[in-house]
């Protein structure tokens, strides 16, 4: 059982835990992540820490309020009270090295994930820019990453009520590569790493790809163990068969197999709606109950 | 003496019917009650313990012949006799519920049984289990472990036990009662390894199988899960703080098969599959949270125990099941008794077809399995088995789910994280103590000799026990 110290919403469906797991926060190093099972019938689902303290013993984890797991976590988990499982850190870490200039993005709540390896990058001697492209109430870690790296850019894309979500995430994906053709038109770049929707990932590829820019993505496979038990997180790189949680989740962009990994994130699309909106049913019922 | 009569049947055990046990995931073996329990022990000629075959098939030689003599001796008094009989087993075995479950007897304890030359050999599994479940639904176990716990006086040193799956628990339960201190690592966040996320509830419920584990704790054993030993803590770290190590990780990577589709959705390794279903009980969904989609004609790649577990399961989530196996009908390698549950319930068989190809439709489903029809010949394996040879004729079925369960190889986070000497397949090198080529640090069950049987680790795990004892007095003794 994992206490959690801190626990608010920092930005629209973006949530802050600062939890007290001193076995994953004496050895976590940036690009590694957790599996955490908040609840007792609940899933186990991969997150990435943002920051640390080995001494003190804690690890945070934002997280976008996306499907049950994670709506569930932001209405019932309270501070103060306890996570039931937390493990790791698993994954291998980001490769430290001095690559020269970077160019770190982050779509939407991926930029949690870009802050400690941009973070450690420019500490070891890179030049880095971030860049994070989110709707605006969306707005996560500004301050922290305009403190931690050279330069961090922000571009934000309204949300349109009248329309629905995908079709507001289209405006993201457009203004993403428009900002990132921008950006590798007018500089030099030695590596592009980004992190968000693999489709988006595979957008902004598409444009790096052009310049000849080496670039590495962290995957967001499909996961159940984390420990590479199952197979569920397989993807394809340089043609052979890898499993993201033990060789991964850091890939070579020009290698990773984009459209059989953009399907494989599918998979459960309709049982995921299907937990969610049997959720808000729950909800909705207690609440009518409440009264 | 009389010369003793020979019963050469064997009391059957009741079973689930066929149309009740496939829509639920409930046990299907319904166990002996005390009655036919004792008419059953009552068969075995008491062969003198010095060369009872049965202890000599059993991996953790259980005093057999003495376990089944407590239960008939005090035929009046269930209570009493349970205890006896109990009290027999864990001086060897301390998991007999799932041993008397999940063991191949077949090939081990009642393979060599006497009685088996002139009808059926007794049903000590059965028996085993019998004693177990007793004892628990009357609170007996209870009084043993007080016994036990007693008897145990502390060393003075500590044990690390890495995995909490068969190997791990027998290690870690029988260094307890020696009166060490022991903390088990884990990786997932129960403990059990194969017996929680492999084994489905309908051989091994999970609420049995935590009972049973709920002896370390009253042992005193500290159970740590959510650690990934090689990530969370070193091998090094451990060997710090605990005067020996034992690695039981098992081997829990899928082998999955290099032919093109792999990728397709609705593959499952057995692994991920059966994690899902068993661990996540994913079979309860959305009362749980995690998802499995199964669609309505499911090919399980594979014919072990595995398999078999994988293919009833998809059964009792409603698909259509078709076990197809490269070999034939004779060479499955799964438990006669878990074919021929698979077989009533209603599981088909293909023989002697190997997958070549995934066959996708236009949205990236798995709609097809091409296979390749093999042949067998006359020459045999190491393993006995027939060798078999492609044919070059094909044949493709049809199938929105496919479930591969052709084996499992070490994870090699441990190794490649410690620097272990391993054989080429991730198998750690062991010394005839099971030492490793890490000073203090043992090994056993799967990690030493890839996939294997519940028992054969539970084997290893109470031979490195023994092993580290004296490895632990001869430190301090020259300390």
């Amino acid at each position: 059982m994992y206490k959690i110290l801190e626990k608010k919403e920092i930005a629209m469906r973006n949530t802050w835990y600062k939890i007290h797991a001193p076995h994953v926060a004496k050895k976590v190093k940036p690009g590694q992540f957790v599996i955490v099972r908040a609840f007792k019938n609940g899933e186990r689902i991969p997150l990435t820490p943002v920051m640390w303290d080995p001494e003190e013993g804690w690890i945070v984890l934002i997280v976008f309020t996306r499907g049950k797991t994670t709506a569930r976590m932001a209405a019932e988990l309270k501070e103060g009270g306890e996570i039931l499982n937390i493990a790791g850190p698993l994954g291998n870490p980001a490769e430290m090295e001095k690559f020269g200039k970077i160019l770190a993005i982050g779509a939407y709540t991926g930029i949690v994930e870009v802050y400690p390896i941009a973070k450690a990058w420019q500490e070891l001697g890179n030049k880095v820019t971030t860049l994070h492209v989110t709707f605006e109430p969306m707005v996560v870690l500004k301050d922290e990453l305009e403190r931690a790296v050279g330069r961090h850019l922000l571009e934000t894309v309204p949300i349109d009520m009248t329309k629905s979500f995908p079709e507001n995430m289209k405006n993201v994906t457009k203004r993403l590569t428009e900002k990132v053709r921008e950006l590798l038109e007018k500089e030099e770049w030695d590596l592009v790493f980004m992190v968000g929707p693999t489709g988006d990932q595979k957008a902004v590829f598409e444009v790096v790809k052009e310049f000849g820019v080496p670039m590495k993505a962290d995957l967001h496979p499909i996961m159940v163990d984390g420990t590479g038990m199952c197979g569920a997180c397989r993807v394809t790189v340089g043609g052979e068969v890898k499993f993201a949680c033990i060789d991964g989740p850091e890939f070579d962009a020009y290698k990773v197999h984009w459209d059989e990994l953009i399907a494989r994130s599918g998979y459960y699309t309709d049982m995921e709606q299907r937990a969610m909106q049997e959720y808000m049913r729950l909800m909705q019922q207690a609440a009518q109950g409440g009264e | 003496m009389a010369r003793p009569k020979l019963i050469k049947e064997r009391v059957p055990t009741p079973e689930r019917p066929v149309e009740e046990r496939v829509k639920s995931f409930v046990e299907v073996n319904l166990g002996y009650d005390f009655a036919s329990a004792v008419k059953e022990a009552e068969r075995c000629i008491q062969c003198p313990p010095e060369y009872a075959p049965c202890i000599k098939g059993c991996p953790v030689h259980i005093n057999i012949p003495g376990f089944l003599k407590a239960l008939r001796e005090n035929a009046d008094n269930p209570d009493e006799a349970v205890k006896n009989a109990l009290r027999v087993i864990w001086n060897d075995n301390t998991l007999p519920a799932v041993t008397g479950r999940v063991c191949p007897q077949e090939d081990q304890c009642e393979a060599p049984c006497v009685m088996g030359k002139v009808g059926d050999p007794i049903n000590i599994g059965k028996l085993e289990r019998f004693v177990a479940d007793y004892a628990r639904e009357k609170g007996i176990d209870e009084e043993l472990l007080c016994e036990f716990k007693e008897s145990c006086t502390g060393t003075g040193g500590s044990v690390a036990v890495v995995g909490a799956g068969p190997a791990g628990l027998t290690c870690a339960l029988e260094l307890a009662k020696m009166g060490y201190k022991v903390t088990i690592f884990e990786a997932l966040h129960e403990a059990g390894g194969v017996l929680m996320y492999g084994i489905p509830e309908f051989r091994l419920p999970k609420d049995i199988l935590k009972t049973e584990l709920e002896k370390l704790e009253k042992l005193g054993v500290e159970v740590k899960t959510n650690y990934i030993v090689g990530k969370t803590v070193t091998i090094e770290e451990l060997l710090q703080e605990y005067d020996a190590v034992f690695i039981g990780t098992g081997a829990g990577t899928p082998k999955l098969l290099n032919i093109p589709g792999i990728l397709l959705d609705r593959i499952y390794s057995a692994n991920e599959f059966l994690t899902r279903v068993n661990l996540m009980k994913a079979y309860k969904f959305p009362e749980y949270d995690t998802p499995i989609a199964i669609g309505k004609k499911t090919i399980v790649i594979g014919a072990g125990n595995t398999a078999m577990d994988a293919a009833r399961s998809a059964l009792r989530l409603g698909s259509e099941v078709t076990i197809a196996y490269r070999r034939g009908r004779e060479d499955m390698t799964a438990r006669i008794e878990e074919i021929h549950h698979a077989e009533e319930e209603g599981v088909k068989f293909e023989f002697f077809l190997t997958p070549v190809e995934f066959i996708g439709d236009e949205n990236g489903k798995i709609k097809a399995v091409k296979f390749e029809k093999m042949r067998p010949l006359e020459e045999r394996d190491k393993r006995g088995k027939r060798k078999i040879v492609g044919t070059g004729e094909y044949v493709t079925l049809e199938a929105d789910t496919v479930i591969i369960a052709i084996g499992l190889e070490p994870n090699r986070i441990l190794v490649e994280a410690s620097g272990f000497k391993a054989n080429p397949d991730g198998t750690l090198i062991v010394d005839e103590n099971l030492m490793t080529s890490i000073p203090g640090v043992f090994a056993g069950g799967d990690a030493i000799r890839g996939e294997a049987t519940v028992i054969l680790a539970m084997g290893d795990g109470k031979k490195a026990a023994k092993a580290i004892d004296a490895y632990i007095k001869q430190k301090k003794a020259n300390a």
